[in-house]
C-alpha cells in the first residue's frame, strides 16, 4: 500500500488523464453523431447499428455491394426512362397549368413519379442519361419523389426496390408537413421540398425540408423551371445541392471581415494606438503600488513552457551533433561550431530561468486557482501574427486525414504520458528507496514501479528467487 | 449630458469617443453601454458591477462547447463570486495595480478601476481578437490540431472526490490500464470520424459557393437536413458579423479612447506621464519581442477548416496536410526519445535499488 499523500497525488494525476481522455472522446462522439446522421441518408446500406462500419480507409475503391450487376443496370435503366418520362409529364403540366395531375407510379417497372427528380440515385449516375439524371453519391439507392397532386399526399412507394431494400428498417418518415408542402407547391418560385423516402421499403432518401422563409434551395431537377440548381454532369459521385441565399451572404460577409483583421494590424492610425497604448501600459506599471519585476503567473509559465522545448530541442540536437561521424575535418569543425552555439544559447537559457525563479520567488506569485484557466484567456500565443481567420488545411484523400489525426493524437499521448512519468518518477522511486529490501511489499512494489515506470504499463517482470543448488 | 460636456470641453475629436466606446462595448461580451464608461471614469459607485460582469466574461474560460456563449447565462455565479474570481484572474496575468485587490468583495464599488483593468487588458494583447476567435462560429470541419484547443475548451475542473487513504499500487496500475484502453477508443473512434468525413467531403464536391473550399463541410451539409438550425446558425452568423463590424469601427476609432483614457485621472499621473515618455521606445521593442517570440511551428497553432482537394491539384493558401504529417511525425520522434530515455533512466534507477537485494533473477518481459 503507498502512502496516503503519495496515493492522493497520483490518483489525482491519473484521473485528471482520463478525464481529459473522456472529454475528447465526448466531443468526438458529438462529431460522430451528427456525421453517421448525415451519411445515413446518403448510404442506407451502412448498417443501422450505430458503431457504423470499421473506418473505410480506401474509399476510391467502392464497397463490393456497390457493383452494379447486370439486372442493376436494367433497373437503372428502367429508372432511368422513368425519370425522364417524368420531366416530359412535368413539363407539360406546367405548360398546361395542371397541377393535379398525379403522376401515378407502377410497382413493377422501377418507374418513379417525380415532380423535381433529386433523388440521388446511383442509377442516372450509371445509366448516364442526360437532362433528368442526378449524379447521386455512391452508394447511394434509388428514392421516390412523391408526385405532386396525390391526394392524401402520402408518399408513393416504388415497389421494385425490394432488392436493394436493406430490411425492414423504418425511416422516419419526418414530420408530416412536408408531405402537405410537398402537393402544394408547383407554383414558379423554387421548389419547396420534396421528401425521398420511401415508406414501408426502409430506405430513407436525402430529406430537402420545406421552409418557404428559409429561402428554400434544394435541388437538382433536371429540366424543372423552378429549380435554382444546375445539374452536374462532371462528379459523378457527388450531388449537387445549393446552399440557402442568405447563408451564403453571410458566410461571405463573415469571411471578408476577418480576413480585414490582419489588414488592419497595419496602419498609421494603428501606429498611433500603439503608442498610446504602451505609454498607457508603462503608467499602470508605475503607479502600481507593488514592488517586483510586474511579471504575471501566466507569462512565467509561458516562459517556462518554452524553455522546456528549447531543452528538449537543444538536448536532441547535441545528441544528433554527437552521434554523427564526421568523415572530413570540415564536418568535425562544422560539429565543434555546432556544439559551442548550442553551449551558447544554454547557457542564455539557464541565465533565463534563474531569472525567472528569482522573480517568482521573490513576488510569491500565486498560481491561477482553478489550475487549467490561464490558457482559456491567453490561446495560442504564437499565433498573434497570422490572420485570424479561420485557415485551411488541404488534405487529399482519406488515408491522409486518418494519419494526420492519429498522429495528432499520438502526439498528445505521448506528451501525456511524458508528464505521467515524471509525476511517478517523482513519488515512486523515493518510496522504492526508503522501504526495507528486505520486507514483503518490497518486491512487489518493484515489479508494480517496474511495469509502471519502464514499460508503461503494458508488460510485467518476473521475479525468481535464484537457489542455489545444494 | 455627459457627452455633451466633453465635446465642449474637447473638441470635435470627442464626439467620436461615444462611438469608439460604443463599438467596443458591441464588440465585448456584455459590454455595458458608453454612459457606464463615462460614469465609471468619474468612479461612480452605479458603474461598478456591470464593469464586474464585464471582466468576468472576459476573463472566465469558455463553457465546454464554446458555442453557446449567451450573455444571460443561467448558470453565472453572484456578484460577489464573479468579483472574486475577477481579481485572482488579474492578479494572474499580472495587473500591476493593488488598488484593484484592495476592492470591497460585494461589487459596489470601484469602477474606475475597473476601467483601468479593461483598458490595460485592451493595451496588453489582442484581446477583442481573441475573444471573438473562441466564440467563433464554425462553418467548417476542423481537426483540433494543438494543445491549446482541448484546454480552453476543457472549462474549469469539476470539484472530485478524492481518495483519502491508502491506495494499492495496483490500483495505479488498472487506472493506467484504463487510460491506455481509452486513448485507443479514442484513436478508432478519430479515425472513423476522418472516414465519414471524407465521405461527406467527396459527396458534396462542387456544391460551396466559394471556389477556394470546393465542398461543403458537415455543418452546412446539416443545414439541409435540419433548418431549424440552419436559421440558428444563420442568427449566430449575423450576430458575429455585426459584432465584426463593431471591431472594425472600434480600431479605426481607438486612438480617441486612448487619449481619454490618458487624461483627467488626476495628480499622480502627471509626474508619471513625463517619466513615460522615455521609456516608450524601450518598450516597444520588448513587446515586438515578446510577439516574435513565438514557438516555431506556429502554423500548427489555431483552428483549421479541413478542406478536401485532389493531390493533384495546384497550389493556393492553405496547409497541406502531407507538410503537417511531416511536422508531427518529427514530433511525435522527439516524444518518443524522451519517454525512451525517461524510460531508461527509471530501469537504470530500479537496477541500482534492486541491488539492495541479491539473490534475485529479475527475468523482463520479453520485447523490450
Amino acid at each position: 500500500m503507498l502512502p496516503a499523500d503519495c496515493s492522493r497525488r497520483l490518483v489525482a494525476e491519473l484521473r485528471d488523464a482520463l478525464d481529459a481522455c473522456a472529454e475528447r472522446q465526448r466531443q468526438l462522439e458529438r462529431s460522430l453523431r451528427v456525421s453517421r446522421r448525415l451519411l445515413r441518408t446518403w448510404e442506407p446500406e451502412t448498417p443501422a447499428a450505430e458503431p457504423a462500419p470499421g473506418p473505410e480507409t480506401n474509399e476510391e475503391v467502392p464497397p463490393p455491394a456497390c457493383t452494379p450487376s447486370r439486372q442493376e443496370l436494367k433497373e437503372l435503366e428502367l429508372l432511368t426512362q422513368a425519370l425522364e418520362k417524368a420531366v416530359r409529364v412535368r413539363k407539360s403540366m406546367s405548360k398546361a397549368g395542371e397541377r393535379h395531375k398525379a403522376l401515378s407510379l407502377k410497382s413493377g417497372d422501377a418507374a418513379t413519379s417525380a415532380s423535381t427528380a433529386s433523388a440521388p440515385s446511383r442509377a442516372s449516375s450509371q445509366a448516364g442519361s442526360q437532362a433528368s439524371e442526378t449524379k447521386p453519391p455512391r452508394g447511394a439507392h434509388q428514392t421516390t419523389v412523391p408526385a405532386r397532386g396525390l391526394p392524401e399526399g402520402r408518399l408513393p412507394s416504388v415497389g421494385d426496390r425490394t432488392r436493394m431494400a436493406r430490411g425492414a428498417r423504418a425511416t422516419k418518415p419526418g414530420p408530416g408537413l412536408r408531405d402537405q408542402q410537398i402537393t402544394a407547391s408547383a407554383a414558379p418560385q423554387a421548389p419547396e421540398a420534396f421528401t425521398l423516402k420511401e415508406k414501408g421499403q426502409g430506405r430513407p432518401g436525402l430529406c430537402w425540408l420545406p421552409q418557404t422563409s428559409w429561402k428554400p434551395y434544394c435541388l437538382f431537377a433536371a429540366g424543372s423551371p423552378q429549380s435554382e440548381a444546375t445539374l452536374s454532369t462532371g462528379f459523378p459521385d457527388s450531388i449537387l445541392l445549393k446552399l440557402p441565399m442568405a447563408y451564403r451572404k453571410a458566410a461571405s460577409q463573415n469571411s471578408r471581415l476577418w480576413a480585414q483583421f490582419s489588414s488592419t494590424q497595419t496602419s498609421d492610425s494603428r501606429d498611433a494606438a500603439t503608442t498610446a497604448k504602451t505609454q498607457f501600459l508603462q503608467k499602470m506599471k508605475m503607479t502600481s503600488g507593488w514592488p517586483g519585476s510586474g511579471l504575471s503567473a501566466a507569462e512565467v509559465e509561458a516562459e517556462v513552457g518554452l524553455l522546456r522545448k528549447a531543452c528538449s530541442l537543444l538536448r536532441w540536437r547535441m545528441e544528433e551533433e554527437l552521434s554523427a561521424d564526421p568523415a572530413d575535418w570540415m564536418q568535425e569543425y562544422h560539429c565543434l561550431l555546432t556544439l559551442e552555439g548550442l553551449q551558447a544559447i544554454t547557457g542564455r537559457c539557464l541565465h533565463r530561468v534563474q531569472e525567472l525563479r528569482a522573480a517568482v520567488a521573490g513576488q510569491q506569485l500565486k498560481p491561477w486557482p482553478e489550475g487549467r484557466c490561464p490558457r482559456a484567456s491567453m490561446p495560442c500565443e504564437g499565433r498573434t501574427d497570422s490572420s485570424w481567420s479561420p485557415q485551411l488545411l488541404l488534405y487529399s484523400s482519406t488515408k491522409e486525414l486518418q494519419t494526420l489525426a492519429a498522429l495528432r493524437l499520438r502526439v498528445a499521448m505521448l506528451e501525456q504520458q511524458i508528464h505521467l512519468e515524471k509525476v511517478l518518477m517523482a513519488e515512486l522511486f523515493p518510496l522504492v528507496s526508503t522501504r526495507d529490501p528486505q520486507g514483503p511489499s518490497w518486491l512487489v512494489l518493484c515489479r508494480a514501479v517496474h511495469s509502471l515506470l519502464c514499460e508503461g504499463g503494458e508488460r510485467f517482470l518476473t521475479i525468481l528467487r535464484d537457489e542455489p543448488a545444494d | 449630458m455627459g457627452r455633451r460636456r466633453l465635446r465642449g470641453h474637447r473638441g470635435d475629436a470627442v464626439g467620436a469617443l461615444p462611438e469608439a466606446i460604443a463599438a467596443l462595448s458591441q464588440t465585448l461580451p456584455a459590454g455595458p453601454s458608453p454612459e457606464i464608461f463615462r460614469r465609471a471614469k468619474f468612479d461612480r459607485p452605479e458603474a461598478a458591477p456591470a464593469l464586474w460582469q464585464l471582466l468576468f466574461r472576459v476573463l472566465s474560460p469558455l463553457p465546454a462547447d464554446g458555442a453557446s456563449a449567451s450573455p444571460a447565462s443561467p448558470t453565472s455565479p453572484a456578484l460577489e463570486a464573479q468579483v472574486h474570481l475577477v481579481k485572482s484572474a488579474l492578479r494572474s496575468q499580472g495587473y500591476p495595480r493593488r488598488a484593484l485587490a484592495q476592492l470591497p468583495e460585494d461589487g459596489s464599488q470601484g469602477s474606475r478601476e475597473l476601467l483601468l483593468a479593461l483598458a490595460w487588458l485592451l493595451a496588453r494583447g489582442p484581446l477583442l481578437e481573441q475573444l471573438l476567435a473562441q466564440t467563433r462560429v464554425r462553418l467548417g470541419d476542423e481537426i483540433p490540431l494543438c494543445e491549446c484547443e482541448a484546454l480552453a475548451s476543457a472549462g474549469p475542473l469539476p470539484p472530485r472526490q478524492e481518495a483519502d487513504g491508502p491506495v494499492d499500487i495496483r490500483h495505479l496500475q488498472w487506472l493506467m490500464g484504463k487510460l491506455r484502453f481509452q486513448w485507443r477508443n479514442l484513436i478508432t473512434s478519430q479515425q472513423e470520424q476522418c472516414a465519414l468525413l471524407g465521405k461527406i467531403h467527396s459527396y458534396t464536391r462542387g456544391c460551396h459557393s466559394d471556389r477556394s473550399l470546393g465542398h461543403l463541410s458537415v455543418a452546412e451539409t446539416e443545414l439541409f437536413r435540419d433548418p431549424e438550425g440552419g436559421r440558428q446558425l444563420l442568427q449566430r452568423l449575423e450576430s458575429e458579423n455585426a459584432r465584426l463590424e463593431a471591431a472594425l469601427v472600434w480600431w479605426r476609432q481607438e486612438l480617441v479612447f486612448w487619449k481619454w483614457m490618458a487624461g483627467g485621472w488626476g495628480p499622480e499621473w502627471t509626474a508619471v506621464q513625463r517619466a513615460s515618455q522615455e521609456a516608450v521606445g524601450r518598450e516597444l521593442a520588448t513587446l515586438q519581442r515578446a510577439w516574435e517570440q513565438g514557438e516555431a511551428l506556429a502554423q500548427t497553432h489555431g483552428p483549421r477548416r479541413l478542406v478536401k482537394r485532389d493531390a493533384g491539384a495546384s497550389g493556393g493558401p492553405g496547409l497541406r496536410a502531407a507538410e503537417l504529417i511531416g511536422v508531427l511525425r518529427s514530433r511525435e520522434t522527439c516524444l518518443e526519445a524522451v519517454l525512451g530515455r525517461l524510460q531508461t533512466r527509471c530501469w537504470q534507477e530500479l537496477t541500482r535499488l534492486a541491488g539492495a537485494r541479491p539473490g534475485l533473477l529479475w527475468i523482463l518481459p520479453p520485447g523490450r
